[in-house]
């Protein structure tokens, strides 16, 4: 999922520091699932806000809704009528959603609440660990399932590097070296052979290099209402 | 009297204290009860401060004899991201504290606000309402 995290209240107090109506938006997708944007922190944000500006003595009134997800139009559209009602929205959606409704409602004043930070897993409560960069051309067939542009802080696509040190990446002691978990992976599952494979060269294209990534599957473009 | 206002917010199993318990204490106390200490949120804590408290006591089972086996000990972390939150927008973080109270002793549970009143002069010049 995309991993998100608040940003800092005194920032967002900065963006909405001009205005008294403010809505804060969540969304019960990604941003919900690692609690940085959904029901409870729309909650959460909003009354923290209040309470610092009444302390400023310029109460704040704040709308709060959750929407079931802000990367989709159709779920987007009671901005349409929330934007008659305050003067801004601070959305707690990844930066996909703001962009969204950014794109949508030209007219209306949405500020990001959250910093968008990586694709990760959830491996126990209150932590979350990145595990894909969204390279667009995903080569985790030859390395046990184990992404090395994500998990190795040099992105090396022939690690280990030198500083790998008892099964440690050189940046932190508590800080797996990936390239010795894939080694150790492919050991494992009787595949060390790929490591010995030339690889064709890695595209970088669908990386982000080519400009912002479109997909379209044709067969779905019918009857398109969106 | 110093005009101002405490909330406590606690599980219904911690005691029966009522705010007359607490006449001792020179401020408005106002008691809010949870099914659950460990349902009290981060928002019920800032909303108790939106409403006028100076502080926020929260008070739950003592740790081990929770009620519901660790209520209390999520009350704690949801005090601690309550004072971080404080922190960030330049209020103090004592202005929120945490209890384990004795299941049913009222004493401890008077102390504890007591206490919370003591923290509040420490940060205030008595007298002075803030918000
Ligand atoms: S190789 Fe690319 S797509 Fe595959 S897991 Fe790594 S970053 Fe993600
Ligand atoms: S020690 Fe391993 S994970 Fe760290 S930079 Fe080197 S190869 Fe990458």
């Amino acid at each position: 999922m995309i991993i998100a995290e608040r940003k800092p209240l005194t920032r967002i107090l900065q963006m909405i520091a001009p205005f008294e109506r403010v809505a804060i938006i969540g969304c019960r997708g990604c941003v919900a699932i690692c609690s940085a944007g959904g029901d409870r922190e729309v909650e959460t944000v909003a009354a923290a806000l209040r309470l610092a500006r009444k302390r400023k003595g310029r109460p704040l009134q704040t709308i709060e809704e959750t929407f079931v997800r802000q990367c989709d139009p159709e779920y987007l559209t009671p901005l349409e009528t929330l934007k008659e009602k305050v003067e801004a929205v601070v959305s707690l959606a990844c930066g996909v959603g703001v962009n969204l409704a950014a794109d949508l409602y030209p007219d209306l004043k949405i500020y990001p609440g959250v910093d968008t930070s990586f694709y990760g897993s959830n491996p126990s409560l209150g932590q979350w660990e990145e595990k894909c960069r969204g390279c667009g051309d995903c080569i985790i067939d030859f390395t046990g399932g184990l992404c090395p542009i994500a998990r190795c802080a040099k992105n090396l696509l022939n690690g280990p590097c030198g500083g790998s040190q008892g099964g440690k990446c050189e940046i932190r002691p508590d800080v797996p070296c990936v390239w010795h978990l894939i080694y150790e992976r492919l050991k494992k599952r009787g595949e060390l052979e790929k490591l010995t494979q030339i690889w064709p060269a890695k595209n970088w294209i669908p990386a982000g290099h080519g400009g912002p990534r479109q997909r379209v599957r044709p067969d779905l473009q019918f009857n398109n209402k969106k | 009297m110093s005009g101002w206002k405490i909330a406590i917010l606690c599980c219904h199993y911690t005691n029966e204290a009522s705010a007359e318990d607490m006449a001792d204490i020179p401020a408005r106390v106002e008691i809010k009860r949870f099914s659950c200490s460990g349902r009290i949120e981060v928002s019920d804590i800032l909303k108790a401060l939106e409403a006028d408290a100076e502080a926020v006591l929260v008070a739950g089972c003592e740790k081990g004899s929770c009620h519901n086996h660790s209520g209390s000990l999520r009350a704690e972390k949801r005090v601690e991201a309550a004072r971080k939150i404080l922190e960030e927008i330049g209020m103090e973080p004592e202005r929120i504290q945490m209890a384990f109270i004795p299941r049913l002793d009222t004493g401890a549970f008077v102390m504890a606000a007591k206490e919370t009143f003591e923290r509040l002069l420490d940060i205030l010049p008595k007298g002075e309402i803030t918000s």
